[in-house]
């Protein structure tokens, strides 16, 4: 086989699957617009473009900087290619207190502000993208008014202190967190842990970021008719 | 023999002697300062494994964090041992082949440190929370291009010698280690220069990051361990390749097949194209079609005839490479299934099975043939000791058997037990718990085989090997038998 033949081929046997799998989704994904809404449809018209609230952006680079991809992935994948929406807490809460079942598949806009989807390699830990609503749920059924912030707080310190979570594998992040000498008052960001008559145990700037990033972890906000694929509400039985 | 055959035996090993002068610096530093990397991969390899069973273990270290170490360990492979191991197996066979001298050695060997360099900085980088969190990218975003820079000014000297070889024919293996030649770039560039240059939808940036996965496992590790394995099979058993058309079915439907494949590690992920995972699921499993046709093709190379084959190192570790490219084969089709197995090994630790078998298990048992084959024809010495060569060959195959097979099958278990949406997450954990232990194990007892292979290249590097006699054969008894085939 002499060079030119080969060259061309090689070129046009990877160029075309490169041009079609790579390059022109690229191109094609590059601008998602929002999805327009409809009187019909969705009951009022208007445009649907979420936004995601806290700090993604940094949030989400402490999240790829510590690997947190490794072990916990952050997508509901439809029933044909998985069981993630049979389970009671995944895809969103199957007895939520309020609105009952608000399971959803992920979309393609839940990843705002992110410039890498962290999509996740393995599930050693279970599933990200609701956990922000977990966290609410256990809080709310614990009473007493207390912050899911804590809850990551302090598993983010140390997963296995928690008995409910005492055989986890989670690295613990220590040192994103750092010990103070309490000077007069305690610091209103001091958690509620680790610390004692003299110190206290503060987050640091990464471990605040990444807090508020989990925190935005939640897919249960209304979707449009497009992206709605949940079935139709069964009709009241007439008896 | 007429004094005109053996007058061209004669200029024939001139010029192979010639070859293997110029490149003994170049290759020598490759090959040694890849296997350091792969010393410093295991090791990191061995704590991220550890704290998969065990995460109390260096638990107060932020640099030994999993999600560090882990992403050192598998760029420390890839960039550190793979590449470099590659660089040197690469042109030394091309300048063989193409019966060139090689003339640019100070450049290559140049272009060799500042990649060390720079491998070594992006893993300070990744080991000091730096890292991009892009898998198998993780290096800092300054790294890449330097990267690349280097990989042109080593490798293009090779092209550049097919260019001018005397004759229109090529060898099969040319045509493998030229293809990777040509395929790296064209991928390196397209993912680094699409991720960290140009945005797009964040979950557009994951399906090309995990088309680059598998674009870098298949069209540039594999054909290197494929163009390594057709030019040492003819040359270590004296029989020629059975059927040059099979060779050349094999070649392109790699070529055809692996470019559409990488993209199912997003199965169920709303991408723009819902189809393009289960395009890379399909791709994924047709890829056993050449795997197995090359390894069949050059199996008969081997077994072709009824006379005892030698006990030669580099044979061993070549057919060992082949049965990992035939397990590779296996796992390709049973872990990309749509309807069944997908959904199962997506999210577990089959994935790390399948990427240690084609990096280890095939790449590197090849790369380790070709070592054993080349570095006494650049040092001009035998290996010293049999004893140490099947110290490392033997453990480094129990080590990749147990990896392979344990996660393999271990993810299997762990993706059931992700699919048992009854039961609480705390089973799915409990389940990976032994095959992380058998993982650790694996890796240890490949540190073990490795330590002699270090130890053996470290001594052929300052000049220790024996001098003349009978090339060191696998067999301690056959020492004094005859002469192999060079």
């Amino acid at each position: 086989m002499s060079l030119r033949p080969f060259i061309l081929g090689l070129a046009a046997s990877f160029g075309l699957a490169w041009l079609l799998v790579v390059i022109v989704p690229f191109i094609m994904m590059r601008n998602l617009g929002p999805i327009t809404l409809t009187k019909e449809t969705d009951g009022a018209a208007g445009i649907f473009y979420p936004k995601r609230s806290g700090r993604i952006v940094n949030g989400a680079k402490v999240y790829a900087e510590n690997g947190c991809y490794l072990c916990h992935t952050q997508v509901a994948r439809p029933t044909y290619a998985g069981n993630d929406m049979y389970r009671a807490d995944l895809a969103g809460l199957a007895r939520d207190p309020e609105r009952g079942d608000t399971r959803r598949e992920t979309n393609a806009y839940d990843f705002e502000g992110e410039t890498f989807a962290q999509i996740g390699l393995t599930r050693m830990g279970p599933d990200l993208a609701n956990v922000a609503r977990r966290f609410e749920a256990a809080v709310a059924a614990k009473g007493g008014g207390g912050d899911p912030a804590a809850m990551f707080y302090a598993h983010l310190y140390d997963p296995r202190r928690n008995p409910e979570t005492r055989k986890s594998t989670c690295p613990s992040y220590r040192f994103l967190f750092t010990r103070r000498e309490i000077k007069g008052q305690p610091s209103n960001e001091a958690l509620p842990f680790g610390g004692d008559a003299t110190s206290e145990l503060l987050p640091s700037p990464d471990a605040k970021a990444l807090v508020s990033y989990l925190l935005a972890m939640k897919k249960d906000q209304p979707v449009p008719a497009a992206l709605n694929f949940a079935p139709p509400e069964p009709k009241a039985a007439a008896r | 023999m007429s004094s005109a055959s053996s007058a061209t035996a004669l200029s024939d090993a001139t010029l192979r002697a010639g070859i293997d002068r110029s490149l003994r610096h170049p290759v020598m530093f490759f090959l040694t300062s890849g296997a350091a990397w792969l010393a410093v991969s295991i090791l990191l390899a061995i704590i991220a494994s550890i704290k998969v069973h065990c995460p109390q273990f260096m638990d107060d270290c932020e640099y030994a964090s999993y999600g560090r170490v882990f992403p050192a360990h598998i760029n420390t492979l890839i960039y550190g041992w793979g590449f470099q191991a590659g660089f040197g197996v690469l042109i030394w066979l091309m300048a063989r082949m193409s019966h060139q001298e090689c003339r640019a050695a100070g450049t290559i060997l140049t272009a060799g440190h500042v990649w060390n360099l720079v491998v070594l900085l992006g893993t300070i980088g990744i080991l000091d929370g730096r890292g991009t969190g892009m898998p198998w990218m993780e290096f800092p975003a300054f790294v890449w291009p330097g990267l690349l820079l280097c990989y042109c000014a080593i490798v293009v000297w090779s092209f550049i010698q097919f260019r001018v070889r005397d004759g229109e024919r090529s060898y099969v293996a040319q045509w493998y280690l030229l293809g990777a030649m040509i395929w790296f770039p064209w991928i390196f560039i397209t993912a680094n220069g699409l991720l960290f240059c140009a945005s797009t939808h964040p979950l557009m940036a994951a399906a090309i990051n995990a088309w680059f996965k598998s674009a870098l496992m298949f069209l540039f590790f594999i054909p290197i361990a494929l163009g390594t394995a057709y030019y040492l099979a003819p040359k270590l058993t004296g029989r020629p390749i059975p059927s040059g058309s099979l060779a050349k079915l094999g070649f392109w439907s790699l070529a055809v097949v692996a470019p559409w494949a990488g993209m199912q590690k997003l199965a169920g992920v709303p991408l723009t194209g819902v189809f393009l995972p289960y395009l890379g699921a399909a791709a994924t499993v047709l890829l056993a079609v050449p795997l197995a046709i090359a390894v069949a093709n050059i199996l008969r190379t081997i077994f072709s005839s009824e006379e005892k084959l030698p006990k030669s190192p580099a044979l061993h570790f070549t057919l060992a490479g082949l049965m990992g490219l035939l397990l590779l084969a296996v796992a390709a089709i049973a872990l990309n299934l749509p309807g069944s197995s997908l959904k199962l090994t997506q999210f577990s630790i089959s994935g790390y099975g399948f990427e240690i078998l084609a990096l280890y298990g095939c790449f590197s048992f090849m790369m380790f043939g070709a070592v054993y084959f080349i570095v006494p024809r650049i040092t001009c010495r035998e290996w010293v000791s049999s004893r140490f060569i099947n110290m490392h060959f033997f453990f480094s195959a129990y080590g990749i058997v147990a990896i392979a097979f344990g996660a393999l099958f271990g993810g299997f278990i762990q993706g059931s037990a992700q699919e048992a949406w009854l039961q609480p997450w705390e089973t799915v954990t409990d389940v990976v718990r032994p095959y992380a232990a058998v993982s650790t194990f694996a890796w240890c007892v490949i540190l073990f085989s490795n330590v002699f292979f270090f130890l053996h290249l470290a001594m052929m590097w300052l000049g220790l090997g024996r001098r003349g006699g009978a090339p060191t054969l696998m067999d301690s008894a056959a020492e004094h038998a005859a002469p192999a085939s060079h």
